[in-house]
This record gives C-alpha cells, structure tokens and sequence, in this order.
C-alpha cells in the first residue's frame, strides 16, 4: 500500500472508510522515537490507508484527527465529529453577538 | 490483554513512551468495538437488545499489550489527556522545515478528485 500524501485526502478517505464499515475499520498510529517517524494507518481489512511523518506539525494535525475518531466510534458514525473538535468549535463561538443585551 | 480504566491505562501509556525512546516503537489503535463475542452479539440481536458500543483503545510497545475503553460520556476528558501524553512525548518529530513545501506540491497530483470536508 502506498502512503498518501495529502493530509486532507487521508482524513477524507478514512473518514469515509469508516462511515462504510464502522465494526471492521480501525485506526492505528505507530510511533517511534528513535527514528522520530509516525505512521497513521486506517484499514477495514480490504482497504488500507496510510499516511507517513517526521514532522511536529503533523502530530497536531493528527490529534484532530484523533478527536474525529474517538467520536465516531464511541457516539457512532452518525455523529458529527465537527460539533465536539475542541478548536473548531472556539473558532465557531464568536456567533453568540448579543451577549449581555438582554432587554 | 489487561483492560484498564482510562486513567491506569493513560499512565501505562505514557511509561511505554519513555521506555520506547532508544529502541522501538509504540503502537495505538482505535476500534468501535461492543466488547462482546459475536455470539453474545447475535443473541442480543435476535432477542432485539440494543448493542451498545465503545471505542476500545488498545497499545503496544515490544511484547505487552494494553487496552482500556471510553464510552459516549468519557471520550471527550479522554481525548484531551491523550492529547496530552502524546504532546508530551512525541518530542523526536521535525519542526517546520522546507521538506514540507515539496510535500504540499505532491500533495497536489493526488487528493483533487475529492471535495474536502473539513472536520
């Protein structure tokens, strides 16, 4: 299996693989220290998908992904992971203008 | 296989980190899992119960293995100390170097089909 480059298709391609067959997909990370390496993989035993790292900012990257995942799998994958990722969801905040306006 | 309760299993984690940092690596899969044979699962669905499931966390560092699981409640408190254990200890990753610019170029050829969604 090839790593995929892009970012933004592994989430998208995993996601998806998991909304398919949410029993059999699983997600792993592997890290190594020594080599400073982390690899990101999601399979559901036919597919395989896989994403390869050294860098810092990837890491944080994957901890959103993380979140994505803790919510589809422990709420199910009808949940919709964008309403509990903790940044995304500051950053959708400043909607509540009339604070404090109350008559 | 030990199952913990999150918080042990949080520790045991963040003790497979510090050993692994000469040799090895450390290894976390997620997995929706109702933590019943199939065949308990079958007898649930016939007799019509609901199945409950949890994310089963399982981590492996050389020859043990260790697993706890969070439900719809706990997963929230859980992801953020998982967080933070890794912030903490995956140390040995690059910063922002010019590798990552050849990296978005590539980036390109793939990933045009699909419409990104963002999460």
């Amino acid at each position: 299996m090839v790593y995929i480059t892009s970012w933004d298709e592994f989430v998208d391609r995993s996601v998806q693989l998991f909304r398919a067959d949410p029993e059999s997909t699983r997600y792993v990370m592997k890290y190594r220290h020594c080599d400073g390496k982390l690899v990101l993989k999601v399979t559901d035993n036919k597919e395989c998908l896989k994403f390869k790292t050294d860098q810092a900012q990837d890491a944080k990257k994957m901890e959103k992904l993380n979140n994505v995942f803790f919510t589809l799998m422990s709420r199910g994958p009808e949940a919709d992971p964008a309403e509990v990722t903790g940044k995304d969801q500051m950053d959708a905040q400043p909607t509540k203008k009339g604070r404090g306006r109350k008559q | 296989m030990v199952l913990l309760q999150p918080d042990p299993f949080l520790n045991e984690l963040t003790s497979m980190f510090e050993k692994s940092t000469e040799k090895g690596s450390v290894w976390v899969t997620f997995k929706r899992s109702s933590l019943k044979s199939k065949v308990q699962r079958n007898k649930m669905k016939t007799a019509g119960e609901e199945i409950e499931y949890r994310c089963l966390i399982r981590a492996t560092f050389g020859n043990k293995t260790i697993s706890t699981s969070v439900g719809p409640k706990e997963h929230q408190r859980f992801q953020s100390s998982y967080a933070t254990v890794l912030k903490a200890h995956m140390t040995a990753l690059k910063k922002r170097d010019r590798k990552e610019k050849k990296k978005a170029a590539e980036a390109d050829k793939k990933g045009g089909a699909k419409k990104p969604k963002r999460v």
